[in-house]
């Protein structure tokens, strides 16, 4: 490894400051262990688009757009931005009302989960547990000739949809027309003052856009080829500094019981975190990433985001959303759904004899 | 890249859009009092309607406190046990069961009509809502955890004290806050 390498050391700071302000956000203002959450801020912005009517989930989360506009500022200012998408859209769009069904049972994307391991949060074990097992199968049926097909460039126009989108709700979050909804009671209101959050954002998507770090690549990586990749390194320092600055700010307790925003159904948690896994595999990227490439122009990224946003309003309307009081029938009978469509994709999408 | 007359006509026509999008906007800034003032209806709907929930909860269940307050705990639950066929589906009724069970003593039963409350209604969990209960769930659960961990412990196949287990820890992960 080459301890001098930009690249290194664009991974280790993007993973430092993930790590770091994932927990600061927490301490500023955002619910407990849910500094940085994908998944809840796209449940709490669907809410505020009116996607869901769950009066405690609504807020239009200025990290996310702050994600996606910094990874737009950076790829620019890299003459990274580039337009291009074309591979199994309508296929993207249904994964990615999956990939937050699955973080929604689990109440989490890989990056709270983290967080909530870090906090001392053991129920986040089998969360891991399947996140790493669903990353491994995801490998697996890559290897074994399973992907979505190649991307084609397209007109610079549809990369900046996206973007264009996310700049709209930034002006419905300053502006606060009457259509858009804001929870006074709930998680939905507990926010860091939005100026901070979405320069955090902003910092966060350009880092990340730079080193191409997430958390499921961090861990496809380091299954691959070991501590070789720069990856790893990045994950290793998010971990270590959000644990540090758990414990610094009196966030850490450990235990299995009491934890915010956690349930205690393992199996389900697990099994959440194994379809995010895959899922993430299969799309090129965890939640965090999809908004990170939709920000580069990626339009297949842009419509994994969007149904995000679906997958938001759906595991909200549709009770399939974990408590603290465990995982509904619905969460369930959803999640199985999704490993059944994973399962049904990596068929139809396999090329065969390529080994 | 060649402009042609066309292109030249897509731009004097989106031109034009932008101005009449600017112009609707103008014109909806100019009736901004009029926006506020939907802005500021809602607001005063929501309020109205909150501080008429209360003041129905107050009429309602205002029989049951009366009883509670003189010290007639069981005719109280037998009113509560009367109003809540009326409305099974309001968490007040749970909450209000869960503190005359806990002035009774009656740990198990009082943490399940909690728990059966705050599923309904997060309300009575927040910090800041006026039906705030957290002080004494946060009480309950200290009691709790003292008297009914070490009893589950020793007893594991008794099936009341697990329950009541899994609710301290529902009501613990609830106070902890989170993501919901």
């Amino acid at each position: 490894m080459n301890m001098r390498d930009r690249d290194l050391w664009m991974v280790i700071l993007s993973g430092l400051a993930l790590g770091t302000l994932g927990v600061m956000l927490s301490v500023w203002g955002n619910p407990a262990n849910s500094g940085i959450c994908v998944s809840c801020f796209i449940e709490n912005s669907a809410g505020a688009l009116g996607l869901h009517n769950n009066p405690r989930m609504q807020y239009l989360r200025p990290e996310l757009i702050g994600f996606l506009l910094g990874a737009l500022a950076s790829a620019a200012i890299g003459r990274e931005f580039r337009s291009h998408g074309g591979s199994a859209p309508l296929l993207r769009l249904i994964a990615g009302i999956f990939l937050i069904i699955g973080c929604a049972v689990f109440i989490g994307c890989p990056i709270k989960l983290l967080l909530r391991l870090t906090a001392g949060d053991l129920t986040a074990v089998a969360g891991v547990l399947g996140l790493v097992c669903g990353v491994w199968i995801g490998i697996k049926a890559a290897v074994n000739g399973v992907e979505l097909g190649s991307q084609r460039a397209e007109k610079t126009g549809s990369g900046l949809l996206m973007p264009f989108l996310f700049l709209l709700m930034l002006a419905f979050l300053i502006m606060r027309p009457d259509f858009i909804n804001f929870s006074s009671q709930g998680s939905g209101a507990e926010a860091a003052p939005w100026v901070a959050a979405l320069a955090i954002g902003f910092l966060l998507g350009g880092l990340a856009q730079r080193s191409q770090f997430c958390i499921t690549g961090s861990i496809r990586d380091l299954i691959m080829v070991g501590l070789r990749s720069y990856m790893p390194w990045g994950l290793g320092t998010f971990l270590a500094s959000a644990l540090i600055v758990s414990a610094a700010t009196g966030r850490l307790h450990l235990g299995l019981y009491g934890q915010p925003g956690a349930h205690l159904e393992h199996l389900w948690s697990f099994l959440g975190m194994l379809l995010v896994g895959w899922l993430s595999i299969l799309l090129g990227g965890c939640p965090f990433r999809q908004l990170v490439k939709a920000g580069e122009g990626n339009t297949d990224a842009g419509l994994v985001v969007v149904g995000m946003f679906i997958g938001g309003g759906i595991a909200q309307s549709w009770g399939i959303a974990a408590t603290a009081a465990g995982v509904s029938m619905y969460g369930k009978a959803a999640v199985l759904a999704g490993l059944a469509f994973v399962l049904v994709v990596s068929l139809l999408f396999r090329k065969r004899g390529t080994l | 890249m060649k402009i042609d007359k066309f292109d030249k006509l897509l731009g004097l026509l989106l031109a034009s859009v932008l101005i009449a999008l600017v112009l609707v906007l103008w014109q909806g800034s100019d009736r901004q009092a009029g926006t506020a003032k939907a802005v500021a209806d809602r607001v005063m709907e929501r309020e109205l309607t909150y501080q008429a929930r209360v003041a129905l909860l107050q009429k309602l269940y205002g029989p049951v406190d009366e009883l509670r307050r003189k010290g007639e705990l069981q005719t109280a639950l037998l009113k509560l046990d009367e109003v809540s066929r009326q409305y099974p589906g309001e968490a007040h009724g749970h909450v209000l069961q869960a503190e005359i069970l806990h002035e009774m003593g009656v740990l198990e039963e009082a943490l399940a009509s909690y728990v059966a409350g705050i599923r309904l209604n997060g309300e009575y969990i927040d910090r800041k809502s006026p039906l705030s209960r957290r002080e004494a769930i946060s009480r309950l659960v200290t009691e709790g955890e003292r008297d009914i961990v070490s009893r589950a412990k020793a007893n594991p196949a008794n099936r009341t004290l697990a329950t009541a287990l899994t609710n301290i820890n529902y009501l613990k992960s609830r106070l902890a806050g989170g993501c919901e």
